[in-house]
């Protein structure tokens, strides 16, 4: 398993995401409805807004996932935070990076990622809109456009402190 | 109405949730699909449909949980009439959330080139944009 690399810049990193004040804070309706939406959307059993903590990802949506975190060094997000753009694994278990990877081989059993960075407006990516799938998948460029607004208007939403009223 | 090219067209989504309908906004204009102007109600459409031409839409008479409801097409019924800024003829896909065959004639008698049924999925919604593009093209042709 290639553990997910930890850039040189990454305690800057953190400390924008600590900023933001936002880890480990209860569940908002602005962002379970983004986890939500992606994963009827894209139809996957999975769908998280993952935050890349020190040592953790720390989910602050999720839509098919029991546990509120997981370890940084087998997570898929934390590969995905250092790619430029959308990062794609069709089938985990053909990849030499992920094949042997734990939440591969048992429990979530990802098979199927697809993870969209989430740039700050300081710069720097605090975490990724994840989709997972326990079985091979593709995205075309129809979907692939899609999963980008979404982000797009999920880096929006983040860019904003306060839970704004909804209609 | 006036022609315009395939990827400036503008066309009309009606629909009550935020997120969808602004992520097939923004995935329209970077697939070059065209403009599709966001309309959250049906008074937000009535209004936008008295200013603007548009080559095509998509709206949502969803009736939600609602069983006795009664589907508003007075939308399809103004654009059908002529009584918009748009050509009468113009594509035209309704979301709802179950098809009653009662509702089938209703929508077979305005014409709707489209029924979109629940769960509505952007991907399904863009498809119908696109088509709305062929169709432009097709009269464009001729």
């Amino acid at each position: 398993m290639l553990a997910a690399p930890i850039p040189a810049y990454d305690s800057e990193r953190l400390a924008a995401l600590r900023a933001m004040l936002i880890l480990d804070t209860p569940p908002e309706e602005r962002f379970d409805k983004v986890a939500q939406f992606a994963a009827q959307e894209f139809d996957v059993p999975i769908a998280l807004i993952s935050l890349i903590d020190e040592n953790r990802q720390w989910f602050k949506a999720r839509v098919g996932l029991d546990v509120c975190e997981m370890g940084r060094n087998a997570s898929f997000c934390g590969h995905a935070i250092l790619q430029p753009d959308i990062f794609v694994i069709h089938d985990a278990r053909a990849d030499e990076r992920f094949a042997d990877n734990p939440i591969v081989t048992g429990a979530p059993y990802v098979i199927f990622y697809a993870g969209a960075p989430l740039p700050m407006p300081s710069g720097y990516v605090i975490g990724t809109l994840c989709l997972i799938d326990h079985k091979p998948r593709t995205l075309d460029t129809t979907e692939l456009a899609i999963f980008s607004s979404l982000r797009d208007l999920l880096v929006e939403e983040l860019s904003n402190p306060a839970e704004a009223p909804h209609e | 109405m006036s022609e315009a090219p395939v990827g400036n067209l503008n066309m009309l989504l009606v629909e009550e949730q935020t997120l969808l309908r602004k992520t097939v906004s923004l995935t329209a204009r970077s697939l070059g699909l065209g403009t599709v102007h966001e309309a959250a109600s049906m008074q937000a459409a009535e209004r936008m449909l008295g200013e603007r031409a548009f080559h095509g839409a998509v709206i949502s008479i969803d009736c939600g949980a609602d069983e006795n409801c009664h589907y508003n097409l007075a939308l399809l019924d103004k654009v059908r009439n002529g009584l918009s800024a748009s050509a009468a003829t113009i594509p035209i896909a309704v979301m709802v959330d179950q098809a009653t065959a009662d509702l089938m004639r209703e929508l077979r008698e305005r014409h709707v080139n489209r029924v979109i049924l629940k769960p509505f999925r952007a991907k399904i919604l863009l498809e119908a944009f696109e088509s709305f593009g062929t169709v432009a093209a097709q009269k464009q042709a001729t």
